[in-house]
């Protein structure tokens, strides 16, 4: 993907104190970043390139400092990641708060790893926490009670005196009732060390919208109907006022609920990484918005014909692949892509194009399109290296609307010819069965009388990876997989071969 | 679309994407269930993975093992992985069936930049052209030749399950076998056998 572009809307909010040895940092209270709101003590996301789930934290400090921008993220885990020195019933939703010294409680990244908001409630009897209501407790993304120590390692429901350096009253439940807002974007970011260590002075309770946000986002809830005109007029707005819709549905159009969920800006929704959607049944939800929403500000963009801010957001989402992700373990580049998939779909933009030329990437099947049919499209080749024939790409393109998906398609099909192939194409996403946990061939041994030490540690070694060595009964099998696998390469690439000729003998029959 | 600064940075942008190709190895054959830690550490033996990219289904319509991109630090990691994998059945969390290891090829990785140079001609050809025919009858071809891979695919799954079976049979069995050697000697049992068949159990 080409065009790295650097222009991710933002702007700092609250100024704080100045610090740093050479007073040369600044710190804030917000910031706004995409078109969100990050206040101190929000809870964010932020992905790591290649992973599938989030990481969750809790901002504890947002500076700047030599045209860099940083935040400290305090680590909430989750129960896989501590799953060894858990114990007993997990609630659902549940996550742990890092308490302690050491690493792993929090660390420094650059602002724009930040892939969205997340709400985490504290569900602690401590009398310091504010106890949330129900409602509270069931919206909310995540909940903890529970404290993490990564200096010893244990588990406590115990809620410390301080974390960080910071009084636990700001880590917990702020005062007033929280307004939820998430969903994640696309960003990433750099870790570095830096050793900025003033303790920040409490800002009263991470309310996370000011109050014009409130306004904004209650008015449309009143009408429980989608606000048409404010939506149109940039993209700001539409992004918060499409919010109403996806409450109405799952709430049965209770106002107050309604103004939850503000969304922040991309309108490609929710990047989350290809394989695993999490099953938590407020992530779900939050998957559903981002697409109604996307549908929503599309037929809208359509009808009041201002097309520009769409096409402007459009090609957002394929950006963030150029941006790269450096290591010290949390950080992400996650893909729209594949929400943006099931949005187009559901709304009838999604057509799937075939008998491309392989070589075709993304960008010059955008342009192809673009120069066939006068449309702007986001478009990307799929094929299956392993399985998919090389003489037939394909490609999923993601139109505007319906109407210039339904255009598309009829004059596709009625006869566009790229350099000698005549494409076809079909409305909709290609059916895939979801995959089954284990991979075929990997065997296991039915065996009821291990202990549950000897279970736990037998996982372990079925999940270590190694060379096969010859003396064992598993270099046999392996053998036997890999005189398949032969076979089979070799099947493959006659067929394709096949396939290959044909198509020249018959277009040299037919005199192209 | 094609002035030169955009030419220039087009194709430097490809000669890096080249370069990352290079480095790169497709691995496939892997469970579902592989994370890019795992293969990570698998491969510490004999290079470095910067970057894991797993490559999403969106046309087989079977049930397929996953696959990835591996983006390893340089080519000669590269090929030393490749030529282990491919000398050895390498195993990546689970047994006994390997991971298969080739060179990435540009085509494989999704998100591509242009390709500098690749021209596209673009032609309408409609009813009543005098290749219209002919071009319905490429077209027809085309799908037929998708349904043959297909076809092809779905044997080779149907294959593989066989083999799965049979080996799965076959450990089972083992493993029982085993598993009442085992047990004889351990309730003693086996003394008795000894004493019955007459046979000498110590080598003495």
């Amino acid at each position: 993907m080409d065009g790295s572009s650097k222009n991710i809307q933002f702007s700092w909010g609250k100024r704080r104190s100045k610090g740093g040895a050479k007073m040369d940092t600044q710190f804030y209270g917000s910031f706004t970043f995409d078109n969100v709101k990050y206040s101190l003590y929000d809870c964010v996301y932020l992905f790591k390139h290649g992973e599938p789930e989030p990481y969750i934290g809790k901002i504890l400090k947002i500076w700047e400092q030599n045209q860099a921008k940083k935040v400290k993220i305090l680590w909430f885990f989750s129960p896989d990641e501590i799953r060894s020195y858990l114990s007993g019933p997990v609630m659902e939703k549940e996550i742990f708060l890092a308490s302690g010294d050491g690493t792993g409680l929090a660390d420094i990244n650059p602002l724009e790893a930040l892939a969205g908001k997340c709400t985490v409630v504290c569900i602690s009897k401590d009398e310091r926490n504010r106890q949330p209501t129900p409602r509270e407790q069931a919206v909310a993304d995540y909940i903890f009670y529970r404290f993490f120590d990564v200096g010893n390692c244990t588990l406590s429901d115990q809620v410390p005196e301080k974390i960080g350096g910071l009084e636990v009253n700001d880590l917990l439940n702020p005062k007033d009732e929280q307004v939820t807002s998430y969903t994640c974007q696309d960003v990433q970011g750099v870790d570095q060390k830096l050793g900025v260590g003033l303790v920040a002075p409490l800002p009263q309770s991470a309310v996370k919208m000011d109050n014009e946000n409130l306004v904004t986002a209650v008015i449309p809830p009143m009408s429980d109907a989608i606000p048409l005109p404010p939506a149109v007029k940039e993209d700001d707005k539409a992004k918060a006022a499409a919010v109403s819709l996806p409450p109405a549905v799952k709430e049965d159009g209770k106002a107050k609920v309604a103004v939850a969920p503000l969304p922040p800006a991309v309108k490609e929704g929710v990047p989350k990484p290809t394989q695993n959607i999490p099953k938590r049944t407020e992530k779900d939800y939050s998957e559903k918005m981002p697409s109604k929403k996307l549908k929503l500000s599309q037929d809208l963009t359509s009808q009041s014909m201002a097309p520009v801010p769409d096409v402007k957001v459009r090609p957002g989402p394929l950006e963030p692949l150029t941006r790269q992700a450096v290591d010290r373990s949390k950080w992400f580049t996650p893909l729209p892509w594949d929400e943006e998939l099931l949005a187009a779909d559901e709304g009838g933009r999604l057509v799937y194009i075939q008998n491309l030329d392989i070589q075709f990437g993304a960008s010059d099947i955008v342009e192809l399109i673009h120069e066939a049919l006068q449309q702007s499209c986001i478009a990307r080749p799929i094929n299956h290296p392993t399985y998919d024939d090389p003489n037939n790409g394909k490609a999923y393109a993601v139109f505007r609307s319906k109407k210039a998906a339904d255009a598309a398609i009829l004059k596709i099909n009625s006869g566009l010819v790229v350099g000698g192939r005549p494409l076809y194409c079909s409305k909709g996403l290609l059916k895939v069965p979801k995959s089954s946990g284990a991979l075929v061939g990997h065997l296991t041994i039915t065996n009821q009388r291990m202990g549950q030490r000897q279970r736990e540690e037998q996982k372990k070694a079925v999940s270590t990876s190694h060379c096969s060595q010859p003396n064992t009964i598993e270099y046999d099998l392996a053998l036997d997989w890999m005189l398949v696998r032969e076979k089979q390469t070799r099947k493959f690439s006659i067929l394709h071969k096949k396939h290959k000729e044909e198509r020249k003998s018959f277009a040299a029959k037919i005199g192209k | 679309m094609a002035d030169p600064s955009d030419e220039q940075a087009n194709k430097e942008d490809y000669a890096d994407f080249e370069a990352r190709v290079k480095r790169t190895i497709y691995i496939d054959q892997l469970s579902p269930q592989v994370t890019s830690q795992v293969i990570k550490a698998a491969l510490e033996q004999c290079a470095n993975v910067v970057n894991t990219e797993f490559i999403v289904n969106y046309t087989i319509p079977y049930d397929i093992p996953a696959a990835a991109l591996v983006e390893l630090d340089n080519e000669s990691q590269a090929k030393a992985a490749v030529n282990l994998m491919n000398d050895f059945p390498f195993i990546i969390g689970g047994m006994p069936r390997p991971v298969r290891a080739v060179y990435a090829k540009p085509e494989m990785f999704r998100d591509r930049p242009r390709k500098p140079g690749l021209k596209f001609e673009i032609s309408w050809v409609k009813q009543g052209d005098p290749e219209h025919d002919g071009m319905v009858k490429l077209k027809g071809l085309a799908k037929r030749q998708e349904a043959e891979n297909m076809a092809l695919i779905k044997t080779q799954l149907e294959a593989e399950n066989v083999l799965a079976a049979q080996q799965q049979e076959t450990l089972d069995a083992n493993y029982k076998k085993f598993d009442i050697l085992e047990n004889i000697m351990q309730n003693g049992n086996i003394k008795n056998l000894a004493q019955h068949y007459k046979v000498k159990l110590a080598d003495d």
